[in-house]
């Protein structure tokens, strides 16, 4: 743990560092994750008097139940850094879709918290059978975006100990470098070792219209994970239509492309399966791992809904310990029965407007605008 | 099912339709390939002739009679289906059209008309010019005669979901006797098409020169039809979003002339101590149209202390409180909750940081009033007021300087315009300044983002 850390935080991340690694073993007895949740509010209320002031507004109450905590809006990450203590690293989003003014900022008081609680989840999802094998990163580096989230945990794939060599074949400013693709892609059939490849859907997009009619066939055991999405990009193209061209072109079966669901705000990430399962697309749903909850809200009042209705979902991260955990978000989607999350997208029916000024055109005419939120960056 | 389309008589119909829902309506307007542009245009612009004939006076007396059956005819089911076409309240909706159509009938279209043209026969043929240019005689202006005409098609590209803007915009064409071709705003498409009937069956010559189609402007299938339009029309009035404008700009060809009205919005400024009933009138404001007129109010420059303006947000929330029963709010998307919590987030957020912010949020009820700085505003929408405490007009001054870009309207409560104030505001880029009460319905002559509402559709000739 860094020292910038205050020690109320301190204790309550060492405990969590230790349950993640374990892969949250003991989270599902009785009160145990509430438990956890209202000493992590707790800290954070004697650590960010910030945070304190915006739920002693919220709510009078003391709460309960970690659902009780109220949550906090994502584009609140937009107005001050939500930190307890100082930050190691700050993620900022991508800023490609509506909503005002500045990017959002997670100040994220711990990279080693950050890799625990990915590392367990990624390693089920996306290394299952495999012993070794080459990474190819659509995903720009961390060394290229260090404020990027989604780069950062490419870089911790990339250090995983199954990892023979990464390509980094996508640059921010260039897209995806296709000859750095095409020689990873050979260089992993030469050496038969399968490859994971790395992408938002956008990029990967970028990729199948660069490779055309050409027929790239990764080495068998290959797969992909796929997240983020198009908002605010140029193009756009459902998930079955660019499963299947993935798999037309590169020959990766939709068995083993992996959706990744994860935000800039947000230190956990859910995957819709593991890589290698026969599962259908339309059955999977997205799964965080234990130590996250969440649920769907009604828009109208933030009730929580029942597993099936849509509302905005919120989720309740305790990996976010040295943030904020409990997180309103401007997805739509629905819980499952069995503690799965459907994602729809953004929530439906744009803002209505007349010949009034929109925030996002407001900033945009006074040189004040630089966008929003992505899904995942 | 509404028909969201209206041609001139004897134009063959649409040989397929589209069905959408727009707001909470359920309606259909002809298919992309069913209709050819080049054709509604020379229907169009056949039936300019027969408008351009008639005489200027009958003509304001023919629209007048329509818009004023409009409001008596439409009913609580027309109200209704306004109403679920804009997302607004019954309520709200009863009281923007009875706004509105105080600036459609006869008096006001006369008044506009003899307003924007001192002899307004110069819209029938050349007269004499009535007024003497500088440096001549009255004898010399006497000896040049003007004309004054729209051209034969405008095309009217109707922002949003205002009911009653693309009225106002077909009215404003059709006065200076320019064919017209409305696409209404998503929202406006009820009044719009329910408007254009009644121009129809008042009179044929008025039928063979309006028509009304809503499409999705913009959508990829539409850009033929709009090209074909853009192209042909003489002229164009757009009112809608930067990025709609900019869009229009790039296809309209260089001889078709744009004519553009930019999203605004508006302020007030308020001496709380010289004007008691600020309150009402701000809510008012804020309120009609769920702050989606580009009149309608979204920042307040209080010129008060900060105790003073703590409390009159107290107030002002109250009254915003009392307004949504009143004028209830219209139904709200799932996404427009959404981002309405998050924007209550944020500034929640920012009032947890700052003592300088405090937040009156309506958990839920669509308003909200925020007390800040100035650099921290943003139009919220829904009713969002943000107040901004100043010192003296000075002060209200310093802080609209830097929105010069998007200024329209600004109300005053307690202060007079005095002509130095006013110049100013001028100056900032006001173009409509008014007290805060009369700030949601403008007069039917009023100077429309600076411009003249029938000037800027003509063009002048004259005859020596």
């Amino acid at each position: 743990m860094p020292d910038e850390l205050l020690p109320e935080i301190a204790e309550v991340t060492d405990e969590l560092l230790l349950l993640f690694r374990q892969a949250g073993a003991g989270l599902d007895r009785h009160g145990a994750f509430d438990s956890l949740a209202l000493r992590v509010h707790a800290a954070q209320r004697v650590c960010n008097p910030v945070l304190s002031r915006f739920w002693g507004a919220a709510s009078p109450d003391e709460p309960s139940a970690w659902h009780e905590i109220p949550p906090v809006p994502v584009q609140a990450f937009r107005e001050v850094p939500i930190v307890a203590g100082s930050a190691e690293v700050v993620f900022r989003t991508s800023g490609t879709t509506g909503g005002a003014g500045r990017r959002g900022e997670h100040h994220v008081a711990s990279l080693e918290l950050y890799r625990a609680a990915a590392r367990n989840n990624y390693r089920r999802h996306l290394f299952g059978g495999a012993a070794m094998l080459d990474v190819i990163s659509l995903v720009p580096s961390p060394a290229t975006v260090p404020d990027s989230s989604l780069a950062t945990m490419s870089g911790f794939i990339a250090r995983e100990p199954e990892v023979a060599r990464t390509t980094w074949a996508f640059h921010p400013g260039r897209g995806v470098d296709l000859d750095a693709f095409r020689e990873a892609a050979a260089a992993a059939v030469s050496d038969r070792r399968p490859i994971l490849l790395l992408s938002t859907a956008f990029a990967l997009v970028q990729l199948l219209d660069g490779l055309g009619r050409e027929r790239s066939r990764l080495p068998e055991g290959s797969r992909i994970m796929e997240t983020g999405g198009f908002k605010g990009r140029a193009i756009e193209m459902d998930q079955a239509t660019l499963y299947g061209r993935a798999e037309r072109t590169l020959g990766v079966p939709r068995s083993h492309i992996v959706n990744e669901y994860g935000m800039t705000e947000m230190l956990s990430q859910a995957y819709d399966h593991v890589a290698g399962e026969g599962r259908r697309t339309s059955e999977r749903v997205l799964r965080f791992p234990p130590w996250v909850r969440t649920r769907a809200l009604d828009p109208a009042d933030l009730a929580a809904l029942p597993p099936g209705r849509p509302g905005l979902l919120a989720h309740f991260d305790l990996a976010n310990a040295a943030s904020v955990c409990h997180l309103l978000t401007e997805d739509y989607g629905h819980t499952t029965e069995d503690g799965g999350v459907r994602l729809l997208g953004r929530a439906p029916g744009a803002e209505l407007r007349g010949c009034s000024l929109a925030a996002e055109s407001f900033l945009r005419a006074l040189g004040r605008g630089a966008g929003a939120r992505a899904a995942t960056s | 099912m509404t028909e969201a389309w209206i041609w001139p008589p004897g134009l063959p119909g649409p040989s397929a339709h589209v069905r959408r829902r727009a707001g909470d309506l359920a309606l259909r307007h002809p298919a992309p390939e069913a209709g050819k542009p080049e054709a509604l245009l020379a229907a169009l612009r056949n039936g300019h002739r027969d408008l351009a004939a008639i005489p200027s006076g009958d003509l304001v007396r023919l629209v007048g009679a329509a818009a004023e059956t409009l409001t008596v005819e439409i009913g609580s089911a027309g109200i209704q289906e306004v109403a679920a076409n804009a997302r607004l309240s019954s309520p709200m909706t009863r009281v923007i059209l009875d706004g509105m159509a105080a600036s459609w009938n006869t008096d006001a279209l006369d008044r506009l008309v003899r307003t924007e043209f001192p002899d307004p026969r110069a819209l029938d043929g050349f007269v004499a010019e009535t007024e003497p240019r500088a440096g001549e005689s009255t004898d010399a202006s006497a000896k040049r005669r003007v004309r004054a005409a729209a051209p034969p098609v405008t095309l009217h590209f109707g922002a949003g979901s205002v009911p009653g803007v693309s009225v106002t915009s077909m009215i404003r064409a059709l006065l200076v006797k320019s064919a017209v071709l409305v696409k209404p705003g998503a929202g406006d498409i009820a009044l719009t098409v329910r408007f254009a009937r009644l121009l129809h069956r008042a009179d044929p010559r008025l039928a063979g020169a309006a028509a009304v189609q809503y499409w999705p402007g913009g959508a990829p299938q539409w850009e033929s039809w709009e090209r074909g339009l853009l192209t042909g029309a003489d002229q164009v009035v757009v009112q809608g979003s930067g990025a709609t404008i900019e869009a229009i700009r790039a296809r309209a060809p260089a001889s078709t002339r744009l004519i553009e009205h930019p999203h605004r919005i508006g302020v007030a400024i308020v001496d709380p101590v010289g004007a008691p009933g600020a309150v009402a009138s701000t809510a008012r404001a804020a309120a009609l149209f769920d702050q989606r007129g580009c009149v309608s109010t979204h920042l307040v420059l209080l010129l008060s202390g900060r105790d003073l303006a703590a409390h009159w947000c107290g107030e002002l929330a109250a009254s915003l409180a009392a307004t949504a029963t009143a004028l209830p709010a219209g139904p709200s998307t799932p996404g427009e909750l959404s981002a309405r919590r998050q924007l209550e987030g944020r500034v929640a957020m920012k009032a947890a940081a700052s003592p300088a912010i405090r937040l009156w949020p309506s958990d839920g009820a669509g308003w909200s009033v925020v007390l800040g700085p100035s650099e921290a505003f943003e139009p919220g929408g829904g009713r969002t007021v943000w107040v901004v405490q100043v010192a003296d007009p000075e002060g209200a001054l310093g802080v609209l300087s830097s929105l010069s870009p998007v200024l329209q309207t600004v109300g005053l409560a307690g202060l007079d315009g005095r002509a130095g104030f006013a110049e100013a505001l001028y100056s900032l880029g006001a173009t409509r300044i008014v007290p805060l009460d009369r700030v949601p319905f403008p007069e039917a002559d009023w100077f429309h983002d600076g411009s003249r509402p029938l000037r800027e559709l003509v063009r002048w000739g004259e005859l020596r």
